[in-house]
């Protein structure tokens, strides 16, 4: 059976660990780098000429950060899928990146099996979510409600859903404790994460109007 | 860079003091109006004597405006303007006027060349001023129609006198200028100096702060994967059991690093810790099971409340190290409506949780002190176990609302 390979583009600023990736990737036969940048405007232009299937994005990157490529990518190709493989844990980026429109986040650290999973899962369609970014997604939501009461938090479905998978369970596990399906906790999840970043967009359009920025200059 | 700064400074402070003095100049113009006013009776040629007044103040209305600071050329034309109003004070009073004790027309405005001169250009500029103006003093006799031979002995002294004014004015202006140029750049100096040392040893001391602490840990351990990566490369038979254990001291290290620097810190205030970053601690040194820590924000408590429950989580840990036979282990902390909730969960075989079993099989050291700490703080430990599922012990504790966060 000739399955067709996972097309991949790789975004870092540091040519040695793109070396790394590419080698980690390409040595499973599945994913085939197609194009490598070395900045987010770089990655943005490469993307849309390449169209690949999954987008591995760093964030700290000159010129134009990850976070802001990524934005782009998601808003003009979305059905190409932005896996975050970042050296920061910290909390803003993290948080940054996924209300970007990021559909994972993964550490360096993680092994290549790992990155190799969550692209697997990524071509799914499914949210790549650690238990740990999940708790940020949760404290982020509790932040909307307490300085936005008014706001559409999340269901106590999805509450409930979002803190399981914090604790480490899979989306099997989370199933069969709640008597539902793994798709619909994976539906749960989506819904989650388009919460987050249609909030995003709509601080950002609000920010916007405040400053007097909506009429822009064609 | 700095000489160029403190010209710059001095610049400034000239400036200033220029456009003090340009108050005195308005003074003095205003005064020779009065007196051309007042004296229109000894005026002789009143047209040029209104043409000087008005190209006097012409020429004060411009330096007012004036932004640049004052250039060679203006100074030279300013000595020019004085000087000539000297001059034709001799020429626009009937003569002899100037050697009687009548006011004098150019009066006091051409002391105010000296002045600018002794301000931008110093003392011996000054004094140099002084003696042109003290020149020209001499010169309006003649032009008064009295030569210096008809002047007497009382009327050269006055010359003189007038000159040693303009002299003394020009050497004293351009001094305290001088001076108050040099401290004010000196002070501006000296404060930039005091701020970058404060500044300079402020970053020494987080820098000396942050170096111990790398070094405690994360320089010895890069020194230990260094060494045993050597030995690794030239020994025989390469254990993967000791790859994995390089793999997991660069691993931890890489923890505390991000944690140490990383981090945004959360300024707890004293006598309160946060819960998430001591689970993180005990997460790093648990050997055995690869531990990750999800915490809502960083549930911030009182320093016991962290410190046990954190000492309960440490246990939880090694009971999975030595009896789950987990891959996997991950800590839950959250703070919502005035309970933390910590949860260990892991990926091992499960037991069926029966205390009183237990109790009766004697294996209950662990769990008891476990929960132990946790009813001592007022709360609750709940275990929720199956052969073959995996394990989740929680604690939740009430804690009181204004102290969550």
């Amino acid at each position: 059976m000739t399955e067709e390979k996972v097309k991949v583009v790789v975004v870092d600023d540091h040519p040695v660990w793109r070396d790394g990736v590419k080698a980690d990737l390409e040595r499973s036969g599945l994913v085939e780098v197609v194009g490598e940048a070395s900045d987010g405007g770089e990655a943005v232009e490469k993307t849309l000429e390449l169209m690949p299937d999954i987008v591995l994005m760093d964030l700290q990157m000159p010129n134009l950060s990850g976070a802001e490529a990524t934005r782009l990518i998601v808003d003009e190709a979305p059905h190409v899928k932005v896996l975050v493989l970042s050296a920061s844990a910290e909390e803003a980026d993290v948080l940054e990146a996924v209300k970007s429109g990021a559909s994972g986040y993964l550490l360096k650290s993680s092994t290549s099996t790992e990155v190799r999973d969550a692209i697997a899962r990524a071509m799914t369609g499914d949210a790549v979510f650690t238990p740990s970014l999940a708790g940020l997604v949760l404290g982020e939501f509790r932040r909307i409600a307490r300085d936005d009461p008014g706001e559409p938090g999340l269901t106590p479905r999805e509450n409930e859903v979002l803190k399981l998978v914090a604790k480490g369970y899979s989306y099997k596990e989370i199933g069969e404790k709640l008597f539902i399906s793994t798709k619909t906790v994976q539906n749960h999840v989506q819904n989650i994460l388009t919460k987050l970043q249609l909030k995003r967009r709509y601080e950002l359009m609000r920010y916007a109007i405040q400053k007097g920025f909506d009429r822009l200059p064609e | 860079m700095g000489a160029v700064m403190d010209s710059s400074a001095a610049e400034r402070y000239r400036r200033t003091l220029a456009r003090g003095a340009l108050v005195f100049r308005w003074v003095t113009l205003a005064w020779m109006s009065v007196l051309a006013l007042t004296e229109t009776g000894t005026l002789e040629r009143p047209v040029l004597a209104w043409l000087a007044i008005g190209t006097s103040a012409a020429w004060t209305l411009w330096l007012s405006l004036s932004d640049s600071p004052p250039s060679s050329a203006v100074l030279g034309f300013d000595l020019l303007v004085c000087t000539s109003l000297v001059l034709l004070s001799g020429l626009v009073v009937s003569d002899g006027v100037t050697i009687t004790n009548r006011p004098f027309f150019a009066a006091a405005y051409p002391v105010n060349a000296v002045l600018l001169w002794a301000i931008v250009k110093g003392p011996t500029a000054g004094i140099a001023a002084g003696a042109v103006v003290g020149l020209a003093f001499a010169f309006s006799r003649p032009l008064n129609g009295i030569a210096f031979a008809e002047l007497t002995r009382p009327e050269w002294q006055n010359i003189g006198g007038a000159t040693v004014l303009y002299l003394v004015g020009g050497g004293a202006v351009g001094l305290v200028a001088r001076v108050l140029v040099e401290s004010g750049v000196a002070l501006e100096k000296t404060t930039n100096e005091l701020l970058t040392e404060r500044e300079r040893a402020g970053r020494l001391a987080e820098r000396e702060s942050l170096a111990r602490e790398i070094h405690d840990s994360v320089l010895q351990a890069l020194a230990l994967v260094h060494k045993r990566g050597r030995e690794l490369a030239t020994s025989q038979s390469i254990s993967s059991d000791e790859v994995a254990s390089l793999a997991d001291i660069a691993g931890k290290q890489e923890g505390e690093l991000r944690s140490l620097i990383l981090r945004q810190p959360h300024d707890a205030a004293s006598g309160r810790l946060s819960l998430r970053d001591a689970l993180e601690k005990q997460a790093r040194e648990v050997e055995g099971v690869k531990v990750t820590v999800s915490s809502v924000g960083p549930v911030v408590l009182d320093a016991q409340a962290t410190t046990e429950m954190a000492a309960a989580v440490r246990q939880a840990l090694e009971n999975v190290v030595r009896h789950a036979d987990a891959t996997q282990a991950s800590v839950f902390a959250e703070y919502e409506a005035g309970v933390v909730t910590v949860a260990v969960r892991d990926d091992g075989r499960g037991f069926d949780y029966d205390e009183a079993e237990l109790e009766a099989g004697g294996k209950v050291g662990m769990l008891k002190s476990m929960k132990g700490r946790i009813v001592e703080l007022g709360g609750v430990m709940e275990v929720d176990s199956a052969q073959g599922r995996g394990t989740e012990i929680e604690f939740r504790v009430p804690i009181d609302e204004r102290d969550g966060a």
